[in-house]
C-alpha cells in the first residue's frame, strides 16, 4: 500500500465513522467512486472499528500490568506460590523474593522439620534436561564440599512440574543490600573478601567455576556475619537463556541492552566472558576483584551508560586506582588490580593465592591497629632479657602437674617486644605480621590395670593411641592472656548436625568465664578424668584461643547448662559452633611436639585446633 | 553506593534526543528504566494487594526525580513519557516472549505451570501479535502508532498524548480510532490464517 493510498483510506475512514447508517454508506460510496478495492478497504476498516469498539479492543491499559512486571522483571520470576501452599513436603511460609534466578521462598520441610529456602526455577530453564543435569551435579558437588562459606543444598525436587531446590536458609542480607544500607569498614571488606575466596578456593579445587560472582550472590548471615556464596553452577545454566533472549528480542539489540536481565549483572563480567571466550577459575578471580573494588570505592570499576559501553570498558579501560577513589592501603590496591588484570595470565592464578595475600594483609592491619592501641608513650616497658634457650627443659620440670609456666611467659614477652621494636623502627620495610597466638597442651595419662590405677600418672605431649582402659586429663595453658573455649565434639550421628559439649568454661570451671590469665593452666576435666568408652574411636577436643571474646561462642555456650550436662541443646547453635570451627581451622597452627608437651602457634589473634584422642 | 544519576545528565540527553540524536535514546533508556524499576518496587512493597498503581503517577514521579527541575521544558516531559511508554511496551512484550508464547520460532513450547501460572497464554500471544502489528503501523504511520503506544502501554490519556505529540486532542482521538481499527483488522486477519 502506497502512502497516498493510506492517507486516502484514513481520510475517508475518519469522516465516515462520525456519520451513521445510510449517511455513512452514501459518504463512502461518494468518496470511493468506481474504486472498488478502495471501497472494500474502507468498509473493512469501518467494520473493524465497530468490532473493536464492541470488544473494547486494547481499551484497557497494559501499562498497569507492565508496572507489575517491572517489579518482577529482574527476578526472572516464574509462577508464584502463595503462603500456606504446600509443595511436596514443603509448606510455603513466605516469599523472600530476591535471588539470582527464580523466585525464592521461605519454607518448612515437614519431613525433617527444618526451615529451608526454596528456589523455584523458571520453567524454560528447568525444561532443559541436559543443562539441568549438569547444574544439579555442579551444585551438589559444591554443596558437598561442606565449606562453611558455600550455601548448602539439601534437595533438588520437582512437584507439579515446578523444579526447585531446597537450600539452607540464611537469615541475613545480600552483600548488595549490605552495601546499600551502611558504610562498610575496611576490616569488614577484607573479612568478607576472605570468606568469598575461601568458598571459591574450595570450589575451584573441585573444578567448579562459579561464573557469576556479584554482591547479589553473596549473603551475610545476620547473627555471626558468616558469608555464604550462593548459586554455584547456576550461571552456566542461565547462559543459554541469555543468548536466546538477546536473539529473540529485537528491541534488545535496538537498545543494546535487555533491561533487568543483563543490567546490573554485566559489571562483574570478566573480559573473557564478555567476549564469550573460554571461562575458567580466573573469571571468578576477576569478578571477586570487581566486587572488592566496589566495596572499597562505592562504585564498580567498569560502568557505562549502556551494556555495550560497559563491555568496552571491561575490555579496554584501566580502572582508576583505588588509592585515587578511596582510602585504601596500597597493598589492597595491588591485590585488587592484580585480580582485575585484563589478561587472565596476569591475574592471580588461584583463589588461594589471592586468599593468602588478603589474609596476610589482614594480619598486618590487625597488627597495626594493635600497635596503635598499645604504643602509648608512657607505657613503662621493662625489657626482660633472659634468653630462653632451655625452654623445653623448663617445661619438663613443670609438665607433670599444674605449675604456672612462668618461663614461657617471660620468653614470649621478650620475643614479642623484640619483634615489635623491630617493626616500629622500620615500619615501611616489608611489614611481616608478627602477632600470633601461642598455646601449649599436654595430656596426663593414668594407666589402669584390673580396674585399679597402675603406675603413677605421666604426661605425654599429645596424640598417642590410648588404651581404652586409660584415663586422661588434658592440660592447656598459654603465656598470653585471652579467651579460651574448649568443645568436645560428639560422635558423628545419622542426623547431619554435630553436637558439642562445652568442656570449658563451665559453671564449675573458671567461674563460667572464658577469660584466662597468662600462664594459667586449665585442666580438662576440672576435677575427674576422661574415660574412653569401649568402642574404639576418636575423641575430638576443639580448642579455641582468642585474643578477643568470640560472641558466637559466648552465645552458643549459653545453651549448654549443667542440666544438659554442658551439651549445647540447640541445633542452630551447634551448627554455628561447627561453622565457626570449620571456618577458622583452615589455617592450621604450627605444631611443635616436645617430649611431654605440644606448642601450637597460629598467626593473628585466633588459634583453633582440634586435639584428637584416639583410643582402641 | 548506588550510582546517582545526575538530573542534568537526563535533561541533556532528552534535549539531544529531541534534536534527533538517536544514540541519546540508547543512553536514556537504561537510566529511565532503572528509575521506574526502583519506584515501582518501592510502591509495590508499600501498596496493599489489590491496589493498582497508577502508571502515570509512577512515570511522573520518575520524571520529577530524574529531570533537572530548574530547567524544565514541556517538550522534555513529553519525551520522557514517550520513553516510559516504550519501556512499558518492551517489558510486556519481553515478558510474553519469555514464556514461550511467541508466534514465531515454531516450537514455542507450552510450559505446564498448572494453576500457578500467572499469565494467560492467550493474552501473551495476542500481545506479541499486537506488538508486531504496531511495528508495521509505525512504518507507514509513525504518529498513529505512537498514539497507541502512549495510550495503551504508557497509560496516558488523550490530553496528555496531545501534549506529548504536540497535536490537538481531536487529532489524537481520530488517530486512535484509525489505528485501533487497523490493528484490530490485522490481528483478526492473522489469527484467521
Amino acid at each position: 500500500m502506497t502512502p497516498e493510498r493510506w492517507q486516502q483510506i484514513s481520510r475517508i475512514f475518519k469522516s465516515a465513522i462520525s456519520l451513521d447508517g445510510e449517511a455513512r454508506d452514501a459518504y463512502v460510496a461518494n468518496q470511493c467512486g468506481a474504486d472498488d478495492s478502495l471501497r472494500a478497504e474502507v468498509d473493512k476498516l469501518i467494520a473493524s472499528h465497530k468490532q473493536a469498539d464492541d470488544e473494547n479492543f486494547i481499551g484497557g491499559q497494559a501499562a498497569e500490568d507492565a508496572v507489575g512486571l517491572l517489579v518482577e522483571d529482574d527476578e526472572f520470576r516464574t509462577a508464584s506460590l502463595n503462603k500456606g501452599q504446600q509443595l511436596g513436603s514443603y509448606l510455603i511460609l513466605d516469599n523472600i523474593g530476591a535471588g539470582g534466578m527464580g523466585e525464592v521462598y521461605l519454607a518448612r520441610d515437614s519431613r525433617l522439620d527444618r526451615t529451608v529456602a526454596l528456589k523455584v526455577l523458571p520453567a524454560d530453564i528447568a525444561s532443559d534436561k541436559r543443562r539441568m543435569q549438569r547444574f544439579r551435579q555442579e551444585a551438589k558437588v559444591a554443596s558437598s564440599l561442606n565449606q562453611p562459606n558455600i550455601l548448602t543444598i539439601f534437595e533438588f525436587g520437582e512437584v507439579n512440574g515446578l523444579t526447585f531446590l531446597a537450600t539452607e536458609f540464611i537469615d541475613g542480607e545480600t552483600l548488595r543490600q549490605h552495601l546499600r544500607a551502611k558504610r562498610i569498614k575496611l576490616s569488614e571488606i577484607i573479612n568478607i573478601s576472605i570468606q568469598v575466596l575461601a568458598a571459591l578456593d574450595a570450589a575451584h579445587e573441585a573444578h567448579i567455576v562459579h561464573r557469576d560472582i556479584k554482591p547479589e550472590n553473596v549473603m551475610i548471615r545476620r547473627r555471626d556475619h558468616v558469608v555464604k556464596v550462593l548459586d554455584f553452577g547456576l550461571a552456566k545454566l542461565a547462559e543459554k537463556r541469555t543468548t536466546m533472549q538477546a536473539e529473540e528480542s529485537e528491541a534488545a539489540t535496538a537498545f543494546k541492552t535487555t533491561p533487568g536481565m543483563v543490567m546490573g549483572t554485566i559489571n562483574y563480567m570478566s573480559p573473557e566472558q564478555a567476549q564469550a571466550g573460554m571461562v575458567d577459575e580466573r573469571t571468578d578471580i576477576w569478578s571477586t576483584g570487581v566486587m572488592i573494588y566496589e566495596m572499597i570505592a562505592g562504585v564498580v570499576p567498569f560502568e557505562g551508560a549502556t551494556t555495550s559501553h560497559t563491555i568496552v570498558q571491561i575490555l579496554e579501560k584501566d580502572p582508576a586506582p583505588l588509592s585515587k577513589v578511596a582510602e585504601a592501603p596500597p597493598e589492597l590496591d595491588r591485590i585488587v588490580m592484580k585480580a582485575i588484570a585484563k589478561d587472565p595470565d596476569e591475574r592471580y592464578q588461584t583463589a588461594r593465592d589471592m586468599l593468602i595475600d588478603l589474609r596476610s594483609l589482614q594480619k598486618q592491619l590487625d597488627l597495626r591497629a594493635e600497635l596503635d592501641r598499645t604504643s602509648s608513650p608512657n607505657a613503662a616497658v621493662v625489657a626482660d632479657r633472659r634468653v630462653p634457650q632451655k625452654r623445653r627443659t623448663l617445661f619438663i620440670v613443670v609438665a607433670g602437674m599444674l605449675l604456672v609456666t612462668a618461663g614461657i611467659f617471660a620468653v614470649n614477652i621478650w620475643r614479642s617486644r623484640e619483634r615489635r621494636n623491630a617493626l616500629v623502627s622500620q615500619p615501611a620495610a616489608a611489614p611481616v605480621a608478627t602477632e600470633e597466638r601461642t598455646l601449649t597442651y599436654w595430656i596426663t595419662v593414668q594407666k589402669y590395670k584390673d580396674g585399679k590405677p597402675f603406675e603413677p600418672p605421666f604426661p605425654v605431649a599429645g596424640e598417642i593411641n590410648f588404651e581404652s582402659t586409660y584415663q586422661v586429663r588434658v592440660h592447656v595453658s598459654s603465656p598470653q592472656p585471652g579467651h579460651l573455649y574448649i568443645f568436645n565434639e560428639g560422635p558423628p550421628t545419622e542426623s547431619a548436625a554435630t553436637e558439642f559439649v562445652v568442656t570449658f568454661p563451665s559453671t564449675t570451671a573458671n567461674n563460667n568465664s572464658s577469660v584466662i590469665e597468662a600462664g594459667q593452666v586449665v585442666q580438662i576435666p576440672e576435677t575427674s578424668w576422661l574415660v574412653f568408652d569401649k568402642e574404639r574411636g576418636v575423641e575430638t577436643l576443639w580448642v579455641v584461643f582468642s585474643k578477643d571474646e568470640i560472641l558466637q561462642l559466648e552465645t552458643a555456650r549459653k545453651f549448654a547448662t549443667p542440666k544438659t550436662k554442658n551439651l549445647i541443646a540447640d541445633v542452630a547453635q551447634n551448627r554455628m559452633v561447627q561453622d565457626f570451627l570449620t571456618a577458622n581451622s583452615v589455617t592450621k597452627p604450627s605444631v611443635d611436639k616436645g617430649r611431654s608437651l605440644t606448642t601450637l602457634k597460629a598467626p593473628g589473634s585466633l588459634l583453633v585446633y582440634a586435639i584428637r584422642l584416639e583410643h582402641h | 553506593m548506588t550510582r546517582k544519576t545526575q538530573p542534568h545528565q537526563i535533561t541533556e540527553l532528552l534535549a539531544e534526543w529531541r534534536e534527533g540524536n538517536q544514540s541519546a535514546l540508547d543512553e536514556l533508556y537504561p537510566l529511565v528504566y532503572d528509575e521506574l524499576h526502583r519506584l515501582a518496587r518501592r510502591y509495590m512493597s508499600r501498596e496493599r494487594k489489590g491496589h493498582t498503581l497508577q502508571t502515570t503517577a509512577l512515570i511522573n514521579e520518575a520524571y520529577v526525580r530524574l529531570v533537572d527541575q530548574k530547567n524544565v521544558q514541556w517538550a522534555n516531559r513529553s519525551h520522557f513519557f514517550a520513553i516510559s511508554a516504550q519501556i512499558m511496551r518492551r517489558i510486556l512484550i519481553d515478558h510474553a516472549r519469555r514464556y514461550g508464547y511467541a508466534k514465531r520460532g515454531g516450537g514455542a513450547k507450552q510450559v505446564s505451570l498448572e494453576e500457578v501460572a500467572a499469565i494467560v497464554p492467550e493474552q501473551g500471544r495476542e500481545l506479541i501479535r499486537l506488538d508486531e502489528a504496531l511495528k508495521s503501523l509505525a512504518e507507514r504511520d509513525p504518529r498513529r502508532s505512537q498514539v497507541v503506544e502512549l495510550r495503551y502501554f504508557g497509560g496516558l490519556n488523550n490530553e496528555e498524548i496531545a501534549g506529548v505529540l504536540n497535536v490537538s486532542q481531536n487529532t489524537v482521538t481520530r488517530d486512535w480510532n484509525m489505528a485501533r481499527a487497523w490493528l484490530y483488522q490485522q490481528l483478526s486477519e492473522n489469527s484467521a490464517n
